[in-house]
């Protein structure tokens, strides 16, 4: 379902933003790069999508941990600007590259067989793929949840998003610890990415429009709410499909409404912490 | 033993410390008196690594430690407990110890040894922290420090806004801490008690030290003066 | 201020200001003939740079005094645009008296905008700002009135010979562009600058000073907006044609925030500076196609990690100079 995709999108925006309360404007073109990267390891090895996640997570989660060790610390704290103008430059360089290795054809993952095959269920209809694709982006937010609440890792993340000065008196190495958590959010992104790949073709110049579902998502559900991000996925990827059926080319524009309007009337999202 | 040699710190252009010396022997406690903005949580946020100094500004058994990160800070074993508590809300009272734990050093202070200690914070471990009362949470943050395990342990301002039950929970605790061999540096507008508790005090005014010497012997005259600056 | 001036000599300061006025004037000239000496392929990119510069300009209000970060500049570009071609096709009349109404339209929907806007705040605020605009992007899109995806032409312009419409747009751009520093100036040097700078240094100060903060935001954003819907409409007059993707595209946004963070955000030179090197890069290396955009992005990063201030604050190290004279803090040593 496309709900549960957007949610994915959006799950490493929200770890991101609460986290190191920086928006990630190259969010959408990582996603992006993830796919082009599935679809080379695909080419190269002549494997199927789902198998070059083998591959494909272990590079997205190092080039993460790079990205935010390397530039993203530089700019860490230093007020909502920096981040974002840097990060607005990042990716229009990953869009170019993108389109300066791959050219500006769009593409697909071919995922065979597996992309056709579905079952009925009491007269409705059900494509195998939607029902893993949700299923797995229903584990990996059940895998975060739990990380978040019962590991060490998920108290730091907790501990920086409340108080970064009091956390870094209790031990926390601020530089490692962000680029772990940049190079998980791009590992969850490159699990999002091969499930975007298979269902939309995609181009070097995708990525903004990701971004903002993303965006959406997370603001609908309430910042520093994991599940509050899935169901605002849910809720955009209803949103955009109801507005395709009533008009094809109003689908996203269905989406931008319900999320200006929700935002209207309930500015901290449906499971924000409150007021800041 | 810990020491700062002629410590200058900046908030920007703001000059916040101005030549400041002092010295912390292992196992003693020394007092910091001096009225608000005096400088006396910089003082402690240089030594931990929270304000940039110079590298030989503070001195740790004889090597400069200045300008250091707080994480190498408490491997070093100086721990700050900071002014107003600050807990952290979304984490239970036992999480915010666990995460000091995991980070700290490894020594007698545990998690499981507090609770036993302290069958109150046991009671309340699972709530979030900042759920508690000004005593409770205080009592939380200074456990959160001990857990690290530290030889010099900084506590800034730890009996403001209590009750004088509370304040006697939280020296008791430190007690019980200083018993094992802990070194203290309190930072304490309540001077009686600051005093009381230590071994030597200095007093702070404006960025300097104004006054220094034993705490039995303190002429309370001269530290009221040098607290007022008169 | 002004006693520690005369001071330091107020005889060669004055001297310095005249020389500076004449200087000024002999430019602005020089450019305002520009029609009678330069090509028309000169002066179309004049338009550009003028055009550009005021939006630039704008965004760096928003953003530098105003703490209003936008991503969806182009919302301000598009409706300006778009209400000077309906505008002036429908009523039929000189597209160039519509300029106002086009402005008067843009700080309209300024005004409207602000209203689901201004609850959004950092970074959701100018993710927001985008959102709108890809909405109006859509909306105008799926529009037959407006043209739909083939856009608008500006009939009205047909009625004029080369010379004078060329001529014409090159100076409503070259009013624009002026006018805009011109008000910018005016503003920051005014209560409202004055209000806008204390709430950058800290809002809780000025929130306690008495400062109205949403006022002073509003109004600049109101104002920031009606200059680039201005800017806006006399750049599509000089394209002659509207179209929903390019009016309303994220490209606007990215050439405003080049020129704000290369050229310094928070001050008046800046973009200026910016502008230079925007179209002196664009003009140079555009030719290599998504090598130029890698290389801007690059330089955009590349700034944002070693010099923040921009290229003015470059300036600034060396020289503590103050040509605007809107600087209200220390020079940093």
């Amino acid at each position: 379902m496309l709900g549960a995709l957007y949610a994915l999108f959006g799950l490493g925006l929200s770890l991101s933003l609460g986290v190191m309360k920086m928006i990630n404007i190259a969010h959408g073109d990582l996603i992006v790069l993830g796919a082009y990267l599935c679809s080379t390891v695909m080419q190269l090895l002549g494997i199927g999508p789902f198998i070059s996640l083998l591959a494909v997570v272990p590079m997205m989660f190092v080039i993460g941990y790079v990205l935010q060790r390397v530039l993203l610390n530089r700019v860490v704290g230093r007020g909502a600007l920096s981040p974002l103008l840097l990060t607005f430059g990042l990716s229009i360089v990953l869009q170019n590259l993108l389109q300066e290795v791959y050219t500006a054809d769009t593409r697909s993952l071919q995922a065979g067989e597996f992309a056709l095959q579905g079952f009925d269920l009491g007269g409705v209809s059900i494509g195998l793929l939607p029902l893993v694709s949700t299923l797995i982006s229903v584990a990996i937010f059940a895998g975060t949840s739990w990380l978040i609440g019962h590991s060490h890792l998920g108290r730091q993340a907790r501990a920086v998003a409340d108080d970064p000065g009091t956390a870094r008196l209790v031990g926390v190495d601020d530089r490692n610890f962000f680029a772990l958590v940049t190079g998980f959010v791009l590992a969850v992104i490159a699990l999002a990415s091969v499930m975007y790949g298979i269902r939309t073709p995609f181009s070097p110049t995708a990525g903004p429009e990701r971004l903002l579902y993303s965006f959406e998502a997370v603001v609908l559900g309430g910042l520093g709410n994991v599940w509050g991000t899935f169901v605002g996925g849910l809720i955009i990827g209803v949103a955009q499909l109801l507005g395709a059926k009533v008009s094809s080319g109003l689908g996203p524009f269905f989406g931008h409404l319900v999320f200006l309007i929700a935002l209207l009337a309930r500015p901290q999202g449906l499971f924000g912490k409150g007021s800041r | 033993m810990l020491r700062t040699d002629r410590l200058d710190a900046y908030y920007g252009l703001f000059q916040a410390l101005f030549g400041f010396t002092f010295e912390v022997r292992p196992g003693e406690t020394v007092a910091l008196i001096g009225s608000n903005g005096a400088g006396k949580s910089t003082l402690l946020r240089s030594i931990v690594g929270s304000v940039r100094t110079r590298p030989d500004g503070v001195l740790l058994d004889g090597r400069p430690v200045g300008g250091e990160p707080e994480r190498k800070q408490l491997d070093r074993g100086i721990a700050l407990v900071p002014e107003g508590r600050r807990l952290f809300p979304s984490l239970t009272v036992r999480e915010n110890l666990q995460l000091a734990m995991r980070n700290g050093r490894k020594g007698p202070w545990t998690v499981e040894r507090l609770m036993k200690e302290f069958p109150v914070m046991e009671a309340f471990q699972h709530r979030p922290a900042t759920a508690l009362s000004g005593g409770q949470q205080q009592l939380v943050a200074l456990s959160r420090a001990l857990v690290c395990n530290p030889d010099y342990l900084l506590c800034d301002e730890i009996s403001l806004g209590l009750s004088p039950v509370a304040v006697n929970e939280v020296y008791e605790l430190l007690g019980r801490a200083r018993r094992d061999g802990l070194a203290v540096v309190l930072v304490e507008q309540n001077v009686k008690r600051a005093l009381s508790e230590s071994d030597r005090f200095y007093c702070i005014q404006k960025g300097r030290v104004v006054l220094e010497g034993s705490a039995e012997h303190a002429d309370h005259a001269q530290v009221a003066q040098a607290y007022f600056g008169i | 201020m002004n006693s520690v001036a005369l001071m330091n000599g107020a005889r060669p300061r004055k001297a310095g200001r005249a020389v500076a006025g004449v200087a000024l004037f002999a430019v602005l000239g020089a450019l305002a003939l520009a029609p009678w000496f330069t090509s028309f392929a000169t002066q179309r990119l004049l338009v550009e740079v003028f055009t550009v510069f005021a939006m630039a300009l704008a965004w760096n209000l928003l953003a530098g005094y105003g703490g209003l970060v936008v991503v969806g500049h182009q919302m301000f570009v598009g409706v300006g645009a778009y209400a000077l071609f309906a505008l002036s096709n429908r009523l039929g009349i000189n597209p160039w008296m519509m300029l106002p109404l086009a402005t008067a339209a843009t700080a309209f929907f300024a005004l409207l905008s602000a209203l689901p806007m201004f609850r959004l705040s950092g970074a959701h605020f100018a993710v927001g700002t985008w959102v709108l605009a890809e909405m109006l992007r859509i909306l105008t899109l799926n529009n037959e009135w407006l043209g739909a995806g083939g856009g608008m032409p500006l009939e009205a312009l047909g009625s004029f010979d080369r010379w004078t419409r060329n001529a014409g747009v090159y100076w409503s751009a070259l009013i624009t562009g002026v006018g805009a520093l011109f008000i910018a100036r005016l503003m920051l040097r005014g209560k409202l600058g004055l209000a806008l700078m204390s709430v950058r240094d800290s809002e809780a100060a000025a929130a306690a000073s008495g400062v109205s903060i949403q006022r002073a935001k509003l109004a600049l954003w109101v104002i920031a907006g009606s200059i680039t819907g201005l800017a806006g409409a006399v750049a599509y007059m000089n394209t002659l044609q509207v179209t929903p993707d390019a009016t309303f595209s994220l490209n606007w946004s990215a050439a405003a925030i080049f020129i704000a963070v290369l050229g310094g955000i928070g001050t008046l030179e800046g973009p200026i500076l910016g502008t230079i090197l925007y179209f002196l890069l664009r003009e140079s290396f555009a030719s290599y196609g998504s090598w130029y955009f890698i290389g801007l992005g690059s330089l955009a990063i590349a700034t944002m990690v070693f010099a923040p201030g921009g290229a003015w604050s470059l300036v600034t190290r060396r020289w503590a100079i103050d040509p605007f004279g809107v600087r209200r803090d220390m020079p940093r040593r």
